[in-house]
């Protein structure tokens, strides 16, 4: 009964709770603020995404989360609470503990996160020997059954290979054997199909996906491409120059965006019911230089829909339903979006 | 219903394209000469031409006794050198010309002299450069990966190392080691001379290991290991050892090459073993005055230095060649 208890109650509940976390970098040129004050929290067997254009702070977030950033010119404040323990106050050698066995990751390219002089099985066994303590023999059964695992033929064959002698799609396999070889709770996949083609895209989003849902395992996709996480994810966070501007539930995010930005970068997807050579919607200029970030709200430059309040006041966090937080004065449904939209004469959109 | 009509080639007639490695003969040049330098040093004892250092033979009476009833055989020039003339006169049956290399000034044969010379010299230039590999590349590993403050005094004392002209440096140990151990220079050992040349090599190998270490350390897959929980020892040994491996074996290869010249030119400053024990600097050292005279007593052991850190050198090329590393491309 007792044990049953525990099972649930691992099934549920909190298992990462982070606190107003900042992570800046010192810099020659200034401070950058590459994550600003970001809260959020991820249950037991959630799949979490993080999504964002390039230099939003994504990477640099889901690595500060785990801890695994350099500690020279770092300034990192804010708490990270994994299964109650703080991670932050924690001295590397507790979190050696941690990394691997309770929390790993994948990488972005698969080509450069490979040993390039090690063989795969012998990379495979590290994190087993490491924290399972398993023997040579015992960590060689449990590979081969973690290649297959991963859908990778011929385990046996593949133990004794180098990685230039796998493809992309194999690598980022072996990668993913390498994250859950210990069975962690949580997996942080920091855009771990970019490197890789659209198909062996599909293949391993699925497989990450499967083998979370049959580890029990939470995930935390970071992706900058919206119709990854839309398929694979329970909750969207999105993120604009280090700060989060929307937090909602997949399909809530999807049916009533609230934030501008989620709607640019929803509609700079193509689509496809679209004629060809139809000119893609972009969003105009780049993201904000994070040393010195605009005053007020710090997608203001790029908005279309942007008042002097925006300029001046940075919005706050606010709530419209359950679980669905934006940041912004002039949601989309709003008077001055509305406005706008008649104004520009189409759709919605950038510039 | 169109069949395909390809002719698929029989198999006799399909040349295999063979790969073509560059500087294949060299290559093999190098080592049977490398292979010849050291079987002749290792057995320098069983050599024809026993006629060498009595302190190297075995029996020192039939030696000496050489010596002494063969005062005519000294600075005879090689038997193949017509265009030299004796500068020694001919008495009796003493030869007019004698062995591979010629005679030195106290008559002993100039090619077993050169091949125990290749024993001695081959094993300081070995030996220094193992210990500076082990030292350096240590040193290089740990203040690469580990950074900050380690790295600041590793690099600080390796510069300070880097700063001194080399020669003077080695000229220094050597002299600091002689004073401390006798005052007399005759019985100086092998020992000293190491140790300079192992602190000469040192700086070197450090800065290159560390600068490759500092390369790995930034790359994925260290991040990878640290993610796995991995520590720092672990990923210095398992991780980066490995990939900095290869420069480090290619760089300690033509390091020897030049701590064998080293070597040569400490000796031909009178600092290296002493005068019965032959190395390749103490022999060329040791017929410079005779240039004019005897020049084969020089150039003779010049030659096959030459040729042996040639050798040494397009070998240390091939191997790097064969170590190179492939990163998975694409």
């Amino acid at each position: 009964m007792s044990s049953l208890q525990t099972a649930l109650r691992r099934e549920s509940g909190t298992l990462l709770k982070v606190e107003d976390l900042k992570t800046h970098f010192v810099t020659a040129g200034g401070i950058v603020r590459a994550v600003d004050g970001v809260s959020f929290s991820l249950q037991h067997g959630q799949r979490l995404g993080i999504v964002g254009e390039s230099g939003c702070g994504k990477t640099v977030l889901s690595r500060s989360v785990m801890g695994l950033l350099p500690r020279r010119n770092v300034i990192r404040t804010g708490s990270v609470y994994f299964e109650e323990r703080e991670l932050t106050s924690m001295s590397l050698r507790e979190r050696q503990t941690i990394w691997g066995a309770e929390m790993a990751m994948i990488f972005q390219d698969p080509m450069t996160s490979l040993n390039p002089v090690m063989k795969i099985g012998k990379q495979l066994s590290e994190p087993l020997r490491i924290h399972l303590g398993s023997s040579r023999e015992n960590a060689r059964q449990i590979v081969y059954k973690l290649l297959q695992d991963v859908g990778i033929p011929e385990p046996e064959k593949r133990f004794d290979q180098y990685a230039h002698e796998l493809s992309g799609g194999m690598r980022q396999r072996v990668m993913i054997a390498m994250a859950l070889a210990c069975g962690p709770s949580v997996l942080f996949a920091d855009e771990p199909t970019t490197a890789l083609d659209v198909t062996v895209q599909a293949q391993i989003l699925d497989l990450i996906e499967y083998q979370c849902r049959e580890r029990q395992m939470s995930l935390v996709l970071v992706t900058h491409d919206l119709g990854v996480v839309a398929g694979h994810t329970d909750q969207i966070i999105v993120m604009y120059a280090g700060r989060i501007v929307e937090v909602a539930p997949t399909p809530m995010l999807f049916s009533n965006m609230k934030m501008p930005y989620t709607e640019a970068l929803f509609q700079s997807i193509p689509k496809l019911e679209e004629p060809s050579h139809t000119r893609l919607t972009t969003i105009g200029g780049r993201p904000p230089n994070l040393i010195s970030p605009p005053d007020g709200c710090r997608f203001s430059p790029r908005c279309p829909y942007t008042t002097d309040k925006c300029i001046k006041e940075e919005p706050e966090l606010q709530k419209v339903g359950v679980d669905h937080y934006f940041a912004c004065h002039h949601p989309v449904g709003s008077d001055r979006w509305k406005e706008v939209q008649v104004t520009l004469g189409r759709r919605t959109g950038g510039r | 219903m169109s069949e395909s009509t390809v002719e698929i080639p029989e198999a006799a007639d399909v040349r295999k394209p063979r790969f073509r490695q560059r500087g294949r003969i060299t290559k093999w040049i190098s080592a049977i000469w490398l292979v010849f330098i050291v079987v002749s040093a290792v057995g320098a004892s069983f050599l024809p031409y026993v006629k060498h250092s009595c302190d190297q033979f075995s029996d020192k009476d039939k030696c000496s006794t050489h010596v002494k009833t063969n005062p005519l055989l000294s600075e005879r020039p090689p038997s193949w050198a017509f265009f030299s003339d004796t500068t020694r006169p001919v008495v009796g049956d003493a030869p007019e010309r004698y062995g591979l290399f010629g005679t030195d000034t106290n008559g002993y044969d100039l090619f077993s002299r050169t091949m125990f010379g290749a024993r001695n010299s081959l094993l300081i230039g070995a030996m220094s450069i193992l210990f500076g590999i082990l030292i350096g590349g240590t040193l290089g590993l740990v203040a690469g990966y580990l950074g900050k403050r380690v790295d600041k005094v590793i690099d600080t004392i390796m510069n300070i190392f880097l700063a001194f002209p080399a020669l003077l440096l080695a000229i220094f140990i050597v002299g600091f080691f002689d004073s401390s151990t006798t005052s007399e220079a005759q019985s100086r050992s092998i020992v000293p001379i190491v140790i300079a040349l192992v602190i000469l090599s040192i700086p070197p190998i450090a800065r290159l290991v560390r600068a490759n270490t500092m390369v790995y350390a930034q790359r994925e897959f260290v991040l990878a290991a640290r993610s796995l929980g991995a520590k720092s020892g672990r990923i210095i040994i398992r991780e980066i050892l490995p990939n900095v491996m290869p420069a480090m074996v290619t760089f300690a290869i033509t390091g020897m090459a030049i701590l064998i010249v080293a070597e040569g030119a400490l000796a031909y400053l009178g600092l290296s073993v002493t005068a019965p024990t032959p190395t390749w600097g103490a022999m060329i050292f040791g017929g410079q005055t005779k240039l004019e005279t005897a020049w084969w007593i020089s150039i003779m052991p010049s030659i096959v230095l030459f040729l042996t850190v040639l050798s040494i050198n397009l070998l240390g090329d091939a191997l790097n060649e064969k170590f190179r590393i492939r990163e998975a491309i694409g």
